[in-house]
C-alpha cells in the first residue's frame, strides 16, 4: 500500500493507494503516529480514493486509529469511498462509527 | 562460547610451525589444541569439537588430506573450516585436499601477519554462520510452536463447532478454512418452544487469532438460547462479552437468526456480514436482511443496538447465512463471487441439501483451484410451512420417585422492569432448576411465554392480535409493541407458581394477573375451545388453544385479566422399587425435551 501524508493547518490527510490489508499494518501505523503527535491537527482525513481492496484487518486498523485519535481529541474522517471499498465499509456499518465525506 | 572466541585445532608434525600458529591464535584471544599426527587429530577433533582447523598436508603416517576426509565423514551439526598448510610445490595436493572437504589453503611458510589475517577472516565468517544457524533454529522452533498452537486451536474449534445443534435435520452448512482451520464459527440450537436459533460469526482475520476472537461467543449463544432469551438480548450479551475482552482492533461480524416455524417468522440480526437471504422453492430471493449494525465487539453497551428485523414467511424456502469470505472469494482475474454469484448458485438447485452443495460447488468453480484468502462459510436452514394446527396428544410424564416437596414462587413486575427484563427466561430459568420440572422445560416455556405475552401484549400494551392476520400485520404488530413497551409507565403483572401434591400426582399451578382492562375471554377464539384444529387459519387465538391443550385446566377470571392453569408434572411413586425400575435420570433422558413429541 502507498501512503502519502499531508498536513495543512489543523487538517491532516492520509492518501492511501493499492491494497489496504494485513501487510499494511506497520506503514499505516507509522503514518498516523506522526500525525497524532502533531498538536495542531484536529482532523485526520483518510482518503481511500486510490484504494482497490480493503480487508477486515484494515477495518481493525481504522478502529485502532479512531481510539487513539479520540484520546488525542482528534476526529477521523473517511473520504473518497468508491467501489468495493465503499461496499465493505457499508456492510460493516462504519458510517455509524466514523464521519464519512464524499 | 562467545562469537569472537574460537578453538583452533592445529595439526602439524613440525612443532615450530604449530607453536607459531598457536602463538598467533593466543594473541587474538583464541585457544589452540595441537595434534602432531592424523590419529591424534581425529581424536582431538572428536573430543573438543574445534571451530577452525589448520592442517599440514605432508605428515608421516596418515596425510592431511586423509585426515580431512575422515573428519568430514564424522557426524556433526556444525561446520568447522579446514585450512591446509602446504609447500609451494604441492598444487595438486591442494586441489585434492579441497575436493576431500577442505575449505582453504595457505602456502608455507606463512608469516604471522598472514596467519592473523586468515584467522580474523574465519572468525568473521564463523560469527556470521552461527548467526544464520541460530536464526534458522529460532525459526524452526517458532514453526513448531505455531503448528502446536494451530493443532490446539483446530481441536478446540472443532469441538466448539461440532455442537449437536448443527446436526439438526433442518440445517446444512460448510466451512472452508483459508488457514489450517477456520476462524468462522457456526452455531445452532433449539430454544425452548421449538424456535431454532442459528449464528454465523466471522472474526476479523483468519486462523488462530480469528478463532480466538470468536470462541467466547459459543457459550453465551448456547446458554442463552437454551434458556429462551430473545434474539436482541442474545446479540447484546454477545457484544458485551466481546467488547470486554477483545482489543480495539478486533471484532466479529455476525448474523443471528431465529426461525419460528409455529409463528412462521424469521428474525434476523446482521452486524457486518453479507445479506442473509430467504430463497423460495422457485429459487428466487423472497426476503433479504442487510447488515444494519457494526460487527460485535466494537460498540459500548449503551450505543449498541440489538434491534432485529422479523419477517413473516408465507411459503417454504431456505434461509441462507454466509461470511464475506464467500462473497469476496476471488477468481483468477480478481473478480468477486459476490451476492449475485451466491444467488445464482442457490437458484440452480432445489432443497436445502442440494442448494448447499450447489453453493459450495459454485464458489469452488469461481476460485478455480486458487485458495481463498479468507475463511469461507455458509449455513442454510430449511424452513417449512406447517399447516397442521393440531397439537399432538400430551406426552407421557416421567414418574417422580419419593415424596414431593411443595414449593411456591410469587413475583410481581412493574412497568420499569417490564420495559427491559426478559421475564420469561429469567423466571423459568429459576423454576426449571427444580429437578421435577427439568424434563418439562420446553412445554413450560410454551405455556408460560404464551400466558405472559398475553398479559403484557394485550393486558398492558393493549395490542390487538387481529392485526397479525393482515398482510404486513405482523411487522406492524411488532413495531407497535416496541413503541408501546418503550412508553409503558404504569401497570403490573403478578406471577405465581405453586407445585404441590394432588392425590398421588405432582401438579404445577401457574397464575398470572395483569393490571390491564382484561378481555372478553368468552368471545376469544380458542379461549374456550378444545384446542383441536378448527381449520381456523387466523394467526391469533392459536396460543390460547395450545395452552389449553398442554394444561389440564385453564381458568380465566376477573375481567379476563387473571388466568390460572394447572399442569400435570408427574405421577408420584413414593416407594422406590428395587428392581426393574428405571432411575429418574433414565426417565428424564428417555423423555428428552417434551417439545419434540408435542408439536406440529
Amino acid at each position: 500500500m502507498q501512503i502519502a501524508n499531508e498536513v495543512s493547518g489543523d487538517l491532516a490527510t492520509l492518501k492511501l493507494g493499492g491494497r489496504f490489508d494485513f501487510h499494511s499494518h506497520r506503514d499505516f501505523r507509522s503514518a498516523y503516529d506522526k500525525i497524532l503527535d502533531t498538536n495542531t491537527v484536529r482532523e485526520i482525513v483518510i482518503d481511500f480514493g486510490e484504494v482497490d481492496y480493503l480487508d477486515s484487518s484494515a477495518l481493525g486498523m481504522l478502529l485502532l486509529l479512531r481510539e487513539k485519535a479520540d484520546g488525542a481529541s482528534k476526529r477521523v474522517v473517511l473520504a473518497g469511498l468508491q467501489g468495493t471499498v465503499k461496499q465493505v465499509l457499508e456492510i460493516a456499518n462504519f458510517g455509524k462509527l466514523f464521519s464519512i465525506r464524499a | 562460547m562467545s562469537s569472537s572466541h574460537l578453538t583452533l585445532l592445529i595439526v602439524d608434525d613440525t612443532p615450530a610451525n604449530a607453536m607459531q600458529l598457536a602463538a598467533v591464535a593466543g594473541e587474538l584471544g583464541h585457544s589452540a589444541i595441537l595434534a602432531s599426527d592424523g590419529m591424534e587429530a581425529i581424536a582431538k577433533f572428536k573430543a573438543s569439537s574445534p571451530d577452525l582447523i589448520f592442517m599440514d598436508i605432508m605428515m608421516p603416517g596418515m596425510d592431511g588430506i586423509t585426515v580431512a576426509r575422515r573428519i568430514r565423514e564424522l557426524p556433526t551439526d556444525k561446520w568447522a573450516p579446514i585450512v591446509f598448510l602446504s609447500a609451494p610445490d604441492q598444487m595438486r595436493d591442494i586441489v585434492r585436499g579441497l575436493e576431500a572437504g577442505g575449505d582453504d589453503y595457505l602456502v608455507k611458510p606463512a608469516s604471522s601477519q598472514i596467519l592473523r589475517a586468515k584467522i580474523n577472516s574465519y572468525a568473521r565468517i564463523l560469527a556470521l554462520q552461527r548467526e544464520v544457524q541460530a536464526n534458522a533454529e529460532e525459526l524452526q522452533n517458532w514453526r513448531l510452536e505455531a503448528e502446536e498452537q494451530s493443532r490446539l486451536g483446530a481441536h478446540v474449534m472443532s469441538r466448539l463447532t461440532d455442537a449437536a445443534g448443527l446436526r439438526d435435520p433442518m440445517i446444512r452448512h460448510f466451512n472452508m478454512p483459508a488457514d489450517t482451520f477456520s476462524g468462522d464459527l457456526l452455531c445452532a440450537a433449539r430454544a425452548p418452544g421449538e424456535v431454532l436459533n442459528v449464528l454465523l460469526a466471522d472474526a476479523a482475520g483468519h486462523g488462530l487469532a480469528a478463532a480466538l476472537s470468536a470462541m467466547p461467543l459459543t457459550q453465551a449463544f448456547y446458554s442463552m438460547t437454551a434458556k429462551g432469551f430473545p434474539l436482541p438480548s442474545i446479540a447484546e450479551e454477545l457484544n458485551r462479552k466481546l467488547k470486554s475482552i477483545l482489543p480495539p482492533d478486533r471484532f466479529v461480524a455476525a448474523t443471528l437468526a431465529a426461525i419460528d416455524v409455529r409463528n412462521q417468522t424469521v428474525e434476523v440480526w446482521n452486524g457486518g456480514n453479507p445479506d442473509a437471504l430467504f430463497i423460495n422453492t422457485r429459487g428466487k430471493v423472497a426476503m433479504q436482511w442487510a447488515s444494519h449494525h457494526p460487527p460485535l465487539g466494537i460498540l459500548p453497551d449503551k450505543l449498541f443496538s440489538g434491534m432485529t428485523e422479523t419477517v413473516v414467511f408465507h411459503e417454504p424456502g431456505d434461509l441462507v447465512l454466509c461470511s464475506d469470505g464467500l462473497t469476496e472469494a476471488e477468481n483468477p482475474a480478481g473478480g468477486w463471487f459476490a451476492l449475485d454469484g451466491v444467488c445464482a448458485a442457490l437458484s440452480q438447485a432445489q432443497g436445502c441439501e442440494t442448494r448447499c452443495a450447489s453453493l459450495l460447488q459454485g464458489v469452488n468453480d469461481h476460485l478455480a483451484g486458487q485458495p481463498g484468502h479468507d475463511d469461507i462459510s455458509a449455513l442454510l436452514v430449511s424452513v417449512p410451512i406447517n399447516r397442521r394446527r393440531q397439537v399432538r396428544s400430551t406426552t407421557p410424564t416421567p414418574a417422580h420417585h419419593g415424596p414431593l416437596a411443595e414449593w411456591r414462587l410469587a413475583l410481581s413486575f412493574g412497568a420499569e422492569e417490564l420495559r427491559y427484563l426478559d421475564v420469561v427466561p429469567a423466571v423459568l430459568g429459576f423454576a426449571t432448576q427444580i429437578q421435577a420440572l427439568r424434563p418439562h422445560q420446553g412445554t413450560l416455556f410454551l405455556i408460560f411465554s404464551e400466558l405472559f405475552n398475553n398479559a403484557l401484549d394485550h393486558g398492558l400494551l393493549g395490542l390487538d392480535s387481529a392485526t397479525k392476520s393482515w398482510i404486513g400485520g405482523f411487522e406492524l404488530y411488532m413495531r407497535q409493541r416496541g413503541a408501546r413497551l418503550a412508553g409503558l409507565h404504569g401497570g403490573r403483572i403478578d406471577i405465581a407458581f405453586h407445585m404441590h401434591q394432588e392425590k398421588s400426582r405432582a401438579v404445577l399451578d401457574i397464575s398470572l394477573a395483569d393490571s390491564g382492562p382484561g378481555f372478553d375471554f368468552e368471545k376469544c377464539p380458542g379461549a374456550l375451545g378444545s384446542g383441536e384444529d378448527t381449520g381456523n387459519e387466523l394467526a391469533y387465538g392459536r396460543g390460547i388453544a395450545l395452552v389449553k391443550h398442554l394444561c389440564e385446566q385453564v381458568v380465566y377470571s376477573g375481567n379476563g385479566n387473571q388466568v390460572w392453569v394447572r399442569y400435570g408434572v408427574s405421577d408420584l411413586i413414593v416407594e422406590q422399587e428395587e428392581t426393574g425400575a428405571e432411575t429418574e435420570d433414565e426417565a428424564i433422558t428417555r423423555q428428552g425435551d417434551n417439545t419434540d413429541l408435542l408439536l406440529f
